[in-house]
């Protein structure tokens, strides 16, 4: 009867949505590293940390009053809430106590009560003894007044730091990797400042002018020498003293470059990882980025201009050689199989991307990468790179909106350019702003001043730009001729004077990269003065 | 006719090879790999497998004499580096485009003696930036005039005696007459530079200036023909 009551109540906290809402909310407070409202939060936190350390310090030699008392007050209340509720969202106890009861009728056995509240506090107390929980504890305990004599833990508050900062985290598991190096060595330093100790002790004891009077100073020297501090306050005096001493310094010296290598190392090792995070960290503040695939010669070259454009990207490769060139021009890079699903969703293309290209140099990687960011993301643009003609239809097959074939677009070129040199510069000068001259286009917005103009009537001319055409999807310019079919569009070029422009086409014009942009702002003037007119 | 002499059968020599008019063109292909030469063979191309290394065979094939143009287009930098030191050797006049694999070849390249390099990699990594950040206008590009469509870019040298000669650049009138657009013209008396046209518009046109022309054949074609025509008025 208590069971089924207890099952019926956590299927009402299942459902219920403002429960779940109310846990989300703390979650993303808390726990959850994406949301913004943790950063908040911790924030919060460290500064209050610190202003009650502060406080700690500040009371040793002064009275603080009443403000003292309330901020103390008031951090210990919050502590305690977030102890609380940290407790409360580390599992879901009716969860556990469903699953259980789920599995027990799946499987026909009688639903064991006990069992799943056992689970289910297992969890709890697993919370409870995970060290982070143990710092957040003893920064709380002290401030119960019969255990004043703990105030000294009050410092532990400045553990609880490791909560809020990723990097000191970070620290903390990187010792972490390294825990049975570490514990070997303290066992090993451990026995050593034992025998020491005690054979210090045993010879210096007896000795006349001795300072070590109790196995405590023993213990005391050994670790100031054994560390290779040596404050010499506390020396020995017996010729067996001395051995120890020698002996003890000569093997601290191992102990402490022992200590530092194994850090040394450990860092080394997650080295990676490290950088990888932070690639991962900046790229969340990214939107509308591209993702390269790629970093060979093409990927260098596009990696190149999109910089100089203050374009955003980021690479990915697998090749140490490409990735290191990459870092090397400070570029964001993960090195990594870009056809795997997890990694191009931790390269944000669901999130952010608005282009990936595939640009490797393997026709049959360029298509998987393809077919696997169009399998993710329906909507983002692909662009891709094939080698061999016959493997064109394949990549447009698998999802890409442009393919690019680098060997016929040079050969073309090498074409062009031994039959006109000159016309073959000209061009590709505009087309790639090598020169001032440029080529752009330019909108006819909904109500600007050109809409339902005649295009001798915008007299381009004395505006010292020369207009090469207009591209429309309007089915009213399809009477004019010298029309091109692009994708959807038509591209009409060297359009009749009486061409009437309708809003959403566009003018292709060229001249000089200021005339257009001046060009551009008399249009979006008049638009503007036009409305408010209207 | 004019004589190419392609040095290196690949997809590049391929896509090269298959834009120019066979009119006009006389192409021969050179290749150390038969599979290279068999294919270039398919395709109804000349053929010869002659050792680039040696001088003689070089001008045995007209290097120095009738050759005009050679593609240098081997896989690696240092045999398209050799054949160029050769070439220009044998001939100072030679019109000499290579391809060239790793950036920093192309400097040897044209230190070697070459008209023109080309950097794949460079130009795709172009082409990419530019359909990134100028979608339309390179499709237009891609679509006319490096595409099927009819629309192309043309030189015409203006000969002598024709009525090119002495009127201004301003007054032509190529739009409204032939549907062409001008885009710039080369007046070889100062340099070789291109200007504009929409920068010098009051610009007396001299006999040996290049006009760059945008437009579809057939009016290119009109066009030419009556500047050559020395009887043409207009």
């Amino acid at each position: 009867m208590f069971s089924k009551l207890i099952i019926y109540f956590s299927y009402q906290l299942k459902s219920s949505e403002k429960y779940n809402n109310s846990k989300l909310f703390f979650f993303n407070l808390l726990e959850n590293p994406r949301s913004k409202l943790k950063n908040y939060f911790d924030l919060l936190m460290i500064g209050l940390i610190v202003l009650s350390i502060f406080f700690l310090l500040y009371e040793v030699e002064h009275e603080t009053g009443a403000v003292g008392g309330y901020l103390e007050h008031t951090v210990l209340v919050l502590f305690v809430c977030e102890y609380l509720l940290r407790f409360w969202i580390y599992s879901d106890t009716h969860i556990i106590i469903l699953d259980e009861h789920e599995r027990a009728l799946y499987l026909n056995i009688k639903f064991s009560l006990i069992g799943a509240l056992k689970k289910a506090v297992y969890k709890k107390i697993e919370y409870i003894f995970s060290p982070l929980a143990i710092i957040d504890l003893l920064a709380i305990l002290p401030s119960y007044r019969p255990l004043r004599i703990l105030r000294i833990f009050l410092v532990f508050r400045l553990f609880k730091l490791f909560r809020y900062s990723n990097s000191a985290k970070l620290f903390s598991d990187i010792l972490a990797s390294k825990r049975y190096e570490l514990l070997t060595l303290l066992v090993f330093a451990c026995l050593l400042v034992f025998i020491a100790s005690v054979s210090i002790f045993l010879f210096e004891n007896s000795a006349k002018s001795t300072k070590i009077n109790t196995l405590f100073d023993a213990f005391y020297w050994a670790i100031v020498t054994l560390t290779t501090v040596g404050y010499g306050d506390i020396v020995p005096y017996t010729t067996g003293g001395r051995l120890v001493a020698m002996l003890l310094i000569l093997t601290g010296i191992g102990v402490v470059s022992f200590f530092t290598s194994i850090l040394i190392s450990a860092f080394n090792e997650k080295m990676p990882v490290l950088q990888e995070n932070r690639t991962f960290a900046e790229l969340a503040h990214y939107k509308n980025f591209i993702i390269i695939c790629g970093y060979g010669r093409v990927g260098q070259e596009i990696a190149k201009r999109l910089s100089a454009d203050k374009q955003k990207f980021i690479i990915i490769d697998k090749k140490e050689q490409n990735v290191e060139l990459a870092k090397k021009h400070n570029f964001l890079v993960i090195k990594n199989d870009a056809s795997k699903n997890d990694v191009l969703l931790s390269a944000g293309i669901c999130r952010g991307a608005t282009t990936v290209l595939c640009i490797t140099g393997d026709d049959v990687t360029n298509v998987y990468v393809t077919l696997t960011s169009r399998h993710l993301n329906k909507d983002i643009r692909i662009i891709s790179r094939i080698n061999s003609h016959e493997n064109l239809n394949k990549l447009y097959q698998a999802g890409a909106d442009y393919v690019i074939r680098p060997f016929e677009v040079a050969g073309m070129l090498a074409a062009e350019f031994l039959g006109q040199p000159v016309a073959f510069e000209a061009i590709s000068g505009i087309l790639q702003n090598q020169t001032e001259i440029v080529m752009e286009t330019v909108m006819v917005s909904v109500g600007s001043s050109l809409e339902n103009q005649q295009v001798d009537a915008i007299e381009l001319k004395l505006k010292k730009l020369t207009l090469l055409g207009v591209i429309s999807a309007n089915p009213v310019h399809l009477k004019h001729k010298n029309k091109y079919q692009v994708k959807q569009q038509h591209f009409y070029f060297n359009p009749e004077p009486g061409f009437i422009l309708r809003h959403e086409d566009i003018l292709v014009v060229f001249g000089r990269k200021y005339s257009i942009d001046h060009f551009r702002d008399q249009i979006e003037q008049d638009r503007l003065l036009h409305r408010k007119k209207a | 006719m004019k004589q190419v002499a392609v040095f290196g059968y690949s997809r590049l020599s391929m896509e090269a090879v298959s834009r120019l008019d066979k009119e006009i063109y006389d192409i021969i292909v050179i290749d150390h790999n038969p599979a290279h030469l068999a294919l270039a063979e398919i395709e109804g191309l000349k053929t010869l497998s002659i050792d680039f290394r040696s001088d003689e065979d070089l001008k045995s094939i007209g290097i120095g004499s009738t050759v005009e143009t050679l593609f240098c287009f081997f896989e690696q930098d240092s045999e398209n580096v050799f054949l160029i030191l050769s070439a220009r050797a044998l001939d100072e006049n030679l019109n000499i485009i290579a391809i060239v694999d790793s950036p920093e070849s192309a400097e040897k390249l044209l230190a070697a003696g070459a008209n023109k390099i080309i950097d794949p990699y460079e130009i795709c990594g172009r082409k990419i930036h530019d359909i990134l950040k100028r979608p339309d206008i390179t499709d237009i590009f891609d679509h006319t005039v490096f595409g099927r469509h009819d629309l192309h870019l043309a030189e015409v040298v203006v000969p002598e005696k024709s009525y090119l000669e002495n009127s201004y650049a301003s007054q032509l009138g190529l739009s409204a007459r032939y549907n062409l657009i001008l885009i710039g013209v080369v007046n070889k008396q100062v340099n070789d530079k291109l200007d504009f046209v929409v920068e010098e518009f009051d610009r007396k046109l001299n006999v040996g200036d290049i006009l760059v022309i945008l437009g579809p054949s057939r009016e290119i074609r009109a066009f030419k023909k009556d500047v050559e025509n020395e009887f043409c008025k207009i």
